[in-house]
């Protein structure tokens, strides 16, 4: 059995909205497993990403526990959180999200900025993270000169470059056009299949297709989880057998 | 790549609004820098001013007794251990160490001598030293000249050997006109001018040349008092006091604080006033940092919401902005010392409205670049706190 790397306990999240409380989660109680690749599905205003921020350790809940690696996230200070960010998380966001005065290989290094390795080991990492999305040779490049497919690879890049166990993508593909979007989503498939647990956040049921596992959330509540339906991270994941299994 | 070159390129690509906080620093460290300079060099001038005008040392003999005084100064103590000054004694003032700061030594000789069956106070002076000492004395007529004419520079007036300046009581109480004789114990002098009315004791006087007075008098080489003008600006007064009772044991040297009480309370009025403006030009730089840092701020909400997601604790935020604002400081500081300097050289004297040489003073590099970086960084605390307190959440909109 998978060693459980998230465990979600009764989340509840409540919003001030117009001097009334909106719910956006409700009761959300869910484990996932280290090397499984979570889709979570769901119409806008579902909560799924409130969920995705609240497991990213930005977003306290209202009632309820996230554990990630046997850690209590928000038992965690502010401060303690960013530190925990930087080691066991990559964010990889709906657009992209990179600093445009940096370029790619500056990007990448970001999150390797606040730590002790010397310069030239940041690069080297940084340069590894590029080489695993296939842009190395356009490390020197500022984020207005890639393809809107290079710059999310950039981001995934820079996701990935501390070697964090967890990756949290929000709708990674959304501003991708379709062969792009498929380039993308192979990308994260080969990630998880080289161990890295991947959560993300899709509206695009194409894309459950690469994951090994679907949740569908319905106003802030978690309705369907198609559970563990084979081995997780491994490299005997089957799109077609997969697709049909969600379904 | 860390913290430093995060906020170098970011100062790299915002340039026009760095550029804009540099300007502010550049200004306000300019003015503080030219006004620090002219009001430095104004304090120089018009001390040096203040110490020309009058004496604000005098040196008389010493003496124990009872008191002899002209014009509120103590002269002499009656004849008990009566020491006297002598010419030699003027040679021993060059000898103290800050003689440079003695601008004018003006020796005199004091006595009562009967006129006309009136008893009158007759000074011997050294002229041009005297009248230099004392501009505002000025002939209301003088010998050779038309009456309403000018008889211009007293200071540069030469005085006959057997000439007399009489004061304006002692020239009605004589009934002396300019070009008149006088007999005075059996010499005849002449008067060359008859001074304008003072409201002092010298209206009671009649002046006449050290030499020719002391002839007169039987007393050469002998001297009543020495007045000193000195310039204060390197020397406290006290301190040339102290010097020259060292080299004079038989003269009691007393320190006038009048001038340099005068003195004192215009300079600190100036340094006051001055301090005003620098202090409400720099709170305006600094709110113009301010304003521009929030500014930016602002519009960088949404990539310090990619740093504080990717794990840039508060304080590492912070530290970007805190860096950009140091660095623009740099820029100001270092832009308002080269302009300040500029600006007391080429505008000072016309703004001081006195004729001032201003020299590149690059001993304030340091308190220029400290100024402007303080008011960058300080202005930059809530910009920056702001940035660290950020919801990331809220920041990248995320929900």
């Amino acid at each position: 059995m998978a060693e459980m790397l998230i465990s979600l306990e009764k989340l509840n999240k409540t919003y001030k909205s117009g001097g009334s409380d909106v719910a956006a989660l409700r009761d959300v109680s869910l484990g996932i497993s280290r090397g499984e690749a979570v889709a979570v599905m769901g119409p806008s205003g579902s909560g799924k990403s409130t969920l995705l921020s609240i497991i990213g350790g930005l977003n306290p809940p209202t009632e309820g526990k996230v554990i990630i690696d046997e850690i209590d996230l928000y038992n965690l200070n502010r401060e303690k959180r960013a530190d925990f960010r930087r080691e066991y998380l990559g964010f990889v966001f709906q657009q992209f999200q990179l600093i445009p005065y940096l370029t790619a290989v500056e990007n990448t290094m970001l999150p390797l900025t606040t730590t002790r390795y010397p310069s030239r080991e940041k690069r080297e990492m940084a340069m590894q993270a590029l080489e695993r999305v296939g842009l190395e040779t356009k490390c020197n490049r500022l984020p207005n000169q890639l393809s809107g497919g290079e710059q999310e690879r950039v981001a995934i890049a820079r996701a990935i470059v501390n070697a964090p166990p967890l990756v949290l993508a929000d709708e990674p593909t959304g501003n991708l056009d379709t062969r792009t979007a498929r380039e993308i989503m192979e990308l994260f498939r080969s990630l998880n299949a080289s161990g890295l647990t991947v959560l993300m956040v899709t509206h695009n049921p194409e894309n459950i297709k690469y994951m090994n596992r679907a949740i569908t959330m319905e106003d802030g509540k978690l309705v369907d989880d198609a559970g563990n339906l084979r081995a997780v991270g491994g490299s005997c994941f089957d799109r077609s057998e997969s697709a049909g299994g969600l379904r | 790549m860390n913290l430093y070159s995060i906020a170098f390129k970011n100062i790299i690509r915002c340039r026009s609004r760095i550029l804009f906080i540099v300007t502010a620093l550049l200004i306000g460290t300019a003015i503080a820098v030219a006004l620090y300079m002219i009001v430095d060099s104004m304090r120089l001038a018009i001390g040096d001013q203040i110490d020309e005008f009058g004496s604000n040392i005098v040196i008389v003999p010493r003496a124990e007794g009872m008191e002899i005084g002209y014009g509120g100064t103590e002269l002499a103590r009656t004849a008990i251990d009566l020491k006297q000054l002598s010419e030699t004694d003027l040679e021993k003032i060059s000898a103290i160490p800050d003689y440079r700061s003695i601008n004018i030594v003006s020796p005199k000789i004091v006595a009562s001598v009967a006129i006309k069956d009136r008893d009158v106070i007759m000074v011997g002076v050294e002229p041009q030293r005297e009248f230099a000492m004392k501009p505002w004395f000025s002939l209301a007529e003088q010998e050779g000249l038309e009456a309403g004419a000018n008889p211009g520079d007293l200071a540069l007036l030469e005085l006959p050997e057997k000439g007399l300046i009489a004061g304006a009581d002692a020239a009605r109480a004589l009934n002396l006109q300019a070009g008149d004789a006088l007999a005075i114990n059996g010499s005849t002098f002449q008067v060359t001018g008859i001074l304008n009315r003072l409201g002092s004791v010298e209206d009671g006087l009649l002046l006449g040349n050290l030499s020719a007075v002391q002839t007169l008098l039987n007393r050469p080489g002998e001297i009543s008092m020495i007045e000193i003008s000195a310039y204060c600006n390197e020397c406290p007064v006290e301190e040339l006091a102290a010097q020259l009772s060292g080299v004079l044991p038989n003269g009691r040297v007393t320190a006038l604080r009048q001038a340099a009480l005068l003195r004192e309370e215009t300079i600190d009025k100036f340094s006051l006033f001055s301090m005003l403006i620098t202090g409400v030009i720099l709170v305006i730089a600094g709110l113009m940092v301010l304003t521009t840092m929030m500014g930016s701020v602002h519009e960088r909400t949404r990539e310090i919401g990619i740093f504080r997601a990717i794990g840039f604790r508060g304080s590492h935020v912070m530290q970007v902005i805190m860096v950009e604002a140091g660095l623009a400081g740099l820029l100001g500081g270092a832009a308002g010392y080269i302009g300040g300097n500029l600006v007391a050289r080429y505008f000072g004297s016309y703004l001081a409205g006195e004729n001032i040489d201003f020299i590149w003073q690059t001993g304030l590099i340091l308190p220029a670049l400290g100024l402007a970086v303080a008011i960058a960084l300080a202005a930059a605390v809530y910009p920056a706190y702001r940035a660290a307190s950020l919801d990331p959440v809220e920041a990248l909109r995320f929900i």
